[in-house]
């Protein structure tokens, strides 16, 4: 009995990270992606901005590595963090232009800027690095890891929080956990935050109540720009240490439909981010059961058809409770 | 002052409005052209060779050879051209058609791997005479393309599953699918390397161009494109289409079958998408490898967006895109730009196309400036 329970203890706190791993990225862009849609701009770009934010990360730590020898890596590796959420943020600054400037269709310009940032980042790719797959060849440097000591006495929780090699989870991971009381607190705490929301919910009478529409939604495109850029970085910096190309590989529409799925609300979007995490460990764990690597791939986009599906039988079921 | 003042505001504003709708398509493609240019400026040694060579390097070239007289070559690249403008006007029509309704489907990948297999299958295991094979594997694709292309339409009515995201999964399921029956039932034992079976000779479409792969695809375009139009422009569903696209709210006050128009319109498109997946099937390459280029259902997009969704147009905006695609190969081959670029000018001549006040912004500017000099020109006299 004590046995049975030590181990699936154990092999809980084992999957748990594990599905927080592959969960990062999705449930970072996720947020972005429910910041904005709450301001009223679904931003079909996270996916691009995803991409950037990895690219520029690889290329910011090496040319800082390049540029300031002097510095200690860890340094090269925020100054590269940093240039990747610096352009995601870039790239949604200029959808947030085009769209309210300009008047563009969101979702046609978040298209383009999706391959806009699959074009550029294969460019530029090949054009510094000569190879068109990956930055294989250059030496990345990752974030770091952040070690929590004084849990050797509680084993699963040791495990849980520090990883099976007790090498600590990801620096990023802990702040895509961070960020969801944050976000909680800036949409319902402040003033900022309810604005935001009132501006999605409607704009006119928002702009009538003198709420500033335009310039909370440039605010809730450039947070989201952050958001994703984070999950972009994370996936170069952590995940792997290099970029390939398209290594978003559609993770930025799993956020967009983690907010679908979600309807719209924190914690429901922040459960399907965990979903859809813990479908991609599902497929890769069966993989390693030796099951066909094609029907394995099919297996997280399945899960999103059925989540979305599941998702709109509830609401309609709630529609039609509530007439 | 007084004379540019003089004009009534609203005949100025219609010269406006009509100076921006005829400057916004050249407008656009200059300006991503011209960014285009100044990426290359920033990465290349020689960027205005390699500029030239997109813009000229898809072209047969005329020259003089000593003993031949004139001659006319690279008329293979030009064929590619052609082969490439006729899949992207397939699918740039499959996603025209339910972005008319305003269905953002994304699905022409998976919609054309399905119909590439469909009509692969039943042109190898269907024996008889190839008229009749020929057309049921015509069959199978459509039917295999309309019924990839209605699901995410129906989830959508049915489950208001966002058809982005839904159609994004979809290629997924559908591209593995087809890996997994290429790889495993279809795979030609002798092939050397993952692929099916040559299709039958007398099931492979009829070559126009020798040395190239022009099939009597082309002459069907027309037609086609034509259908596209007819559908859209002389049809009650192309009626519904075009007032779902409109306003879906206004459609369903009139009573109009909101529902059935969106799914109607993703499956017409799903025909068109699969169409193209048996154009490269049977068409191009005579067999299916286990990796078909992936993401031409986005270039379908950008040709769709660039026709801003007009039927007729798309086969010029594919021309042109297929063009400069060409263009960009004979690029990457010669100089120190890679192909990529032209994905980043696309994307960019999308923004500028849809950025619908930015031009009448600036028209409006320089109309201000215009008159403003031609007044000062008439006080200096």
């Amino acid at each position: 009995m004590t046995h049975d329970y030590w181990a699936w203890s154990m092999a809980a706190a084992t999957l748990l990270p594990a599905v927080l791993r592959a969960a990062t990225p999705i449930l970072l862009a996720a947020l972005g992606g429910l910041i904005s849609d709450l301001a009223g701009c679904i931003n079909v770009g996270l996916e691009g901005l995803m991409l950037v934010a990895a690219f520029f990360a690889v290329v910011g730590s090496v040319l800082a590595a390049y540029w300031l020898p002097g510095l200690p890596p860890v340094w090269h590796a925020w100054l590269g963090a940093l240039a990747g959420v610096l352009a995601a943020m870039l790239l949604a600054l200029l959808l947030a232009v085009f769209h309210l400037e300009w008047g563009a269709d969101l979702i046609v310009a978040g298209i383009a800027l999706n391959v806009l940032a699959a074009g550029l980042t294969v460019f530029l790719l090949s054009t510094l690095v000569g190879d068109k797959g990956s930055t294989a060849s250059l030496d990345t440097p990752v974030l770091p890891a952040l070690h929590l000591p004084g849990l050797q006495s509680w084993p699963q929780l040791d495990l849980l929080l520090n990883g099976e090699h007790g090498r600590g989870h990801h620096l990023l991971l802990w702040t895509a956990l961070l960020a969801i009381p944050l976000l909680r607190l800036l949409l319902r705490h402040t003033r900022t935050g309810v604005w935001l929301c009132a501006s999605g919910e409607h704009p006119q009478a928002a702009a009538e109540a003198g709420i500033p529409v335009k310039r909370m939604r440039y605010l809730a495109l450039l947070v989201s720009g952050m958001l994703a850029g984070l999950g972009g970085v994370y996936l170069s910096m952590g995940y792997l240490s290099l970029f390939q190309s398209d290594m978003t590989a559609g993770r930025g529409f799993l956020a967009l439909a983690a907010v679908f799925v979600g309807a719209r609300g924190l914690t429901g979007t922040v459960l399907a981010s965990l979903l859809f995490g813990a479908s991609a460990v599902l497929s890769t764990r069966l993989g390693a059961a030796g099951m066909a690597p094609q029907l394995l791939y099919m297996l997280p986009p399945v899960v999103t058809l059925l989540a979305l599906v599941a998702a709109g039988a509830r609401k309609q079921g709630r529609a039609h409770r509530s007439s | 002052m007084k004379q540019a003042t003089a004009l009534p505001l609203q005949q100025r504003l219609q010269r406006q409005q009509a100076l921006a709708q005829r400057l916004r398509l050249p407008v656009a493609l200059a300006a991503g052209l011209g960014c285009g240019f100044l990426i290359m400026c920033a990465v290349s040694s020689e960027p205005l060779r390699a500029f030239l060579t997109l813009l000229t390097g898809a072209l047969p070239r005329l020259h003089w050879g000593a003993g031949e007289g004139w001659q006319l070559t690279r008329l293979v690249r030009f064929g590619a051209v052609i082969e490439d403008a006729i899949t992207l006007t397939l699918l740039g029509l499959a996603v025209a058609i339910p972005f008319r309704a305003r269905q953002f489907s994304l699905g022409a990948d998976g919609q054309l791997f399905l119909g590439a297999l469909a009509a692969t299958v039943v042109s190898l295991y269907l024996p008889g005479p190839w008229f009749v094979v020929l057309s049921l594997s015509m069959l199978a694709a459509c039917a295999s393309g309309f019924l990839w292309g209605a699901l995410p339409g129906l989830l959508k009515t049915r489950f208001q599953a966002n058809e982005i995201v839904t159609t994004l999964m979809l290629n997924i399921v559908a591209v593995q699918a087809y890996r997994w029956l290429v790889s495993g039932w279809l795979r030609d034992p002798a092939g050397g390397f993952i692929v099916t079976p040559f299709l039958p000779a007398s099931l492979q479409l009829p070559v126009l161009l020798v040395h190239t792969n022009v099939t009597v695809m082309l002459l069907a375009l027309p037609l086609l494109v034509w259908t596209s139009w007819l559908l859209l422009m002389r049809t009650t569903l192309g009626y519904e289409i075009r007032v779902v696209g409109q306003s879906a709210a206004f459609a369903l006050q009139a009573g109009l079958p909101v529902q059935r128009t969106v799914w109607l319109s993703m499956g017409a498109g799903g025909v068109l998408a699969a169409l193209a997946g048996m154009h490269i099937s049977h068409g191009l390459l005579k067999r299916l490898p286990v990796d078909l280029p992936a993401g031409l259902g986005y270039e379908g997009l950008l040709v769709a967006l660039l026709a801003r969704c007009e039927p007729r147009a798309v086969p010029w905006a594919a021309l042109m895109y297929a063009y400069l695609r060409t263009g960009a190969l004979a690029m990457e081959r010669s100089t120190d730009v890679s192909r990529e670029v032209v994905l980043v000018i696309q994307a960019l001549v999308i923004l500028f196309l849809v950025a619908e006040r930015m031009q009448p912004a600036l028209a409006g500017g320089w109309l201000r400036w215009r008159a403003r000099r031609v007044a000062g020109g008439r006080h200096d006299a």
